[in-house]
């Protein structure tokens, strides 16, 4: 287990590299229709509400509110040492899209309450945008 | 056709298992031939008599492999469907298709893992370096720390509580409901090994607000069934567990992946089995208040929690109170779970919730439901959900 190097995303992948390439310019994007507006938190290239594949990568802001957390107490991985706490959020700019981070230790927080992205650098163009309480 | 016109159509003619263990010794292979040849056994045929295969897509054993280990030498359909905890009762879907369509007679359905000794779903898929691509979306999830289904259903069971206002003493009586069947039944992995709520309450946490003990067991095992037409099935050895209707179902955004994404649909606290109730109430022309007794599947105690306002068994919310009210116990409102279900019988993925409802219609439950003529057996999620109602030959 104490050699398993941390999990970093796919910088290939057609439909979804667009997203980190973003990050590592600290921007949060989503993956939005240009003939509808429809987003989609999981990138695709087809629009299934309009029927286009028209897609761009649209600059969101990086508010949030917080949809569920969960404090991680088992270890199962050497790269995300327990306890720490996982958290899933609700993009205010765009409703119905959701993102997922973690924030080091254990931290008991409100279902609701405001989140905002930060980018964390992971190694050498990885970097992930992640979610902390909101200053 | 119709859509009813399954109702009543096939039958499960014969189960069979392995012991439910954390070290089998035995390979993936020996196991699935091993409870294949049992429920064969069971319903008095011999494998020649086997013309159709249906498996899980997480099975290592393919259909040819099964066939050709046993000596089903006549096969006309096999198939697969869906993974994991999904499979079960949309198996039994597949092969009731197979065999209303004329393509098979006779379908074995297994499923078939060393879920302890080998790959442990507990520790996720978090051996890779490089995740995601190719539409998995691991990568919106795995690098972030997301790793394992204990931790996914932690944020449900999370939401859940705060949302409205279930406890842990709500979620414990689910566990030890089912620890209380296992403590009856000698091939349960917890058999004479009781929990009570003192117990559940001190354990350790594993993705807080979820413990250990609403986890499921990890198991080595095989379960299989027989599947044939309801006439015929009046022929065999034992009385038949007549399928009186099923149903699998996604409802809308199902989610890509096998896992996580399910946390981005609109509700995380309602799962597709919503839809699958809907259905199968409609295609059985029964409701929920007609059923004696069911099979739930129970990856988290949340995962069954859930179900049971899916299903209808309670109102939408009130999940956590109903379990605790002793609704669920044995001689309960519907009493779950009776063979210990994936919390304490063993962690076959709902092969063995098909298993259980079987032994109900017939009556040779270890705690048997008495009076048992309907059943309900679910299979859960993600990414999607099927169910089956089973009823006694009337």
């Amino acid at each position: 287990m104490t050699d398993m190097p941390r999990p970093i995303p796919n910088m290939d992948d057609l439909d979804t590299a667009g997203f980190f390439k973003a990050a590592a310019e600290h921007k949060l994007t989503i993956r939005t229709c240009t003939q509808c507006g429809a987003s989609y938190s999981l990138p695709r290239e087809y629009c299934r509400e309009c029927g286009a594949f028209a897609m761009e990568w649209k600059e969101v802001s990086g508010k949030a509110t917080l949809h569920a957390y969960t404090v991680v107490t088992h270890p199962v991985h050497p790269a995300f040492p327990v306890p720490y706490t996982a958290v899933l959020v609700d993009l205010v700019d765009v409703p119905g899209a959701r993102m997922v981070g973690n924030i080091p230790g254990e931290h008991h927080l409100e279902v609701g309450q405001a989140m905002e992205v930060w980018f964390e650098h992971v190694e050498d163009g990885i970097v992930l945008p992640q979610w902390k309480v909101a200053e | 056709m119709s859509r009813w016109d399954h109702r009543d159509a096939c039958a499960i003619a014969g189960i069979g298992h392995t012991d439910f263990s954390k070290n089998s010794g035995r390979s993936d292979l020996t196991l699935a031939t091993q409870a294949a040849l049992a429920a064969i056994a069971d319903a008095g045929l011999v494998p020649a008599d086997i013309d159709g295969i249906v498996r899980s897509d997480y099975d290592h054993v393919s259909h040819n492999a099964l066939a050709d280990a046993i000596g089903a030498d006549n096969l006309t359909y096999w198939g697969q469907s869906g993974p994991g905890g999904i499979a079960p009762s949309s198996i039994i879907g597949q092969a009731i298709g197979a065999i209303v369509s004329g393509q098979a007679t006779t379908v074995l359905a297994f499923r078939e893992l060393n879920g302890r000794s080998g790959a442990r779903f507990g520790l996720g898929g978090s051996d890779k370096f490089v995740v995601g691509g190719n539409a998995s979306y691991d990568e919106f999830f795995n690098p972030f720390g997301l790793l394992t289904p204990a931790q996914m259903f932690g944020l449900m069971q999370q939401r859940h509580m705060s949302q409205y206002g279930t406890t842990r003493e709500d979620l414990a009586a689910i566990a030890i409901a089912c620890r209380n069947r296992a403590n009856a039944n000698p091939n349960a992995q917890m058999y004479e090994r009781p929990l009570d709520l003192e117990t559940y309450m001190d354990a350790r946490m594993i993705s807080w607000p979820l413990c250990l003990f609403d986890c499921c067991l990890e198991t080595d095992g095989a379960a299989a069934v027989i599947i044939t037409t309801t006439e015929r099935a009046r022929d065999l050895a034992q009385p038949p567990a007549v399928i009186r209707a099923s149903a699998h179902a996604s409802g809308p955004n199902i989610q890509p992946g096998q896992m996580f994404p399910a946390l981005l649909r609109d509700s995380i606290i309602e799962l597709p089995g919503r839809h699958v109730a809907k259905l199968l109430y409609e295609r059985a022309g029964l409701g929920a208040n007609d059923i004696d007794v069911a099979q739930i599947y129970d990856c988290f105690t949340i995962t069954a929690l859930m179900e049971f306002e899916d299903y209808q068994l309670c109102e939408r919310g009130e999940g956590g109170r109903w379990a605790s009210s002793g609704a669920i116990e044995l001689g309960g409102e519907l009493p779950i779970n009776t063979a210990g279900g994936h919390m304490s019988e063993g962690y076959i993925h709902g092969m063995n919730h098909v298993l259980e409802g079987v032994r109900q219609i017939r009556g040779t439950s270890t705690s048997q439901v008495e009076g048992a003529e309907v059943c309900l057996v679910t299979s859960s999620p993600p990414p999607a959900s099927s169910a089956f109602l089973l009823v006694a030959d009337r």
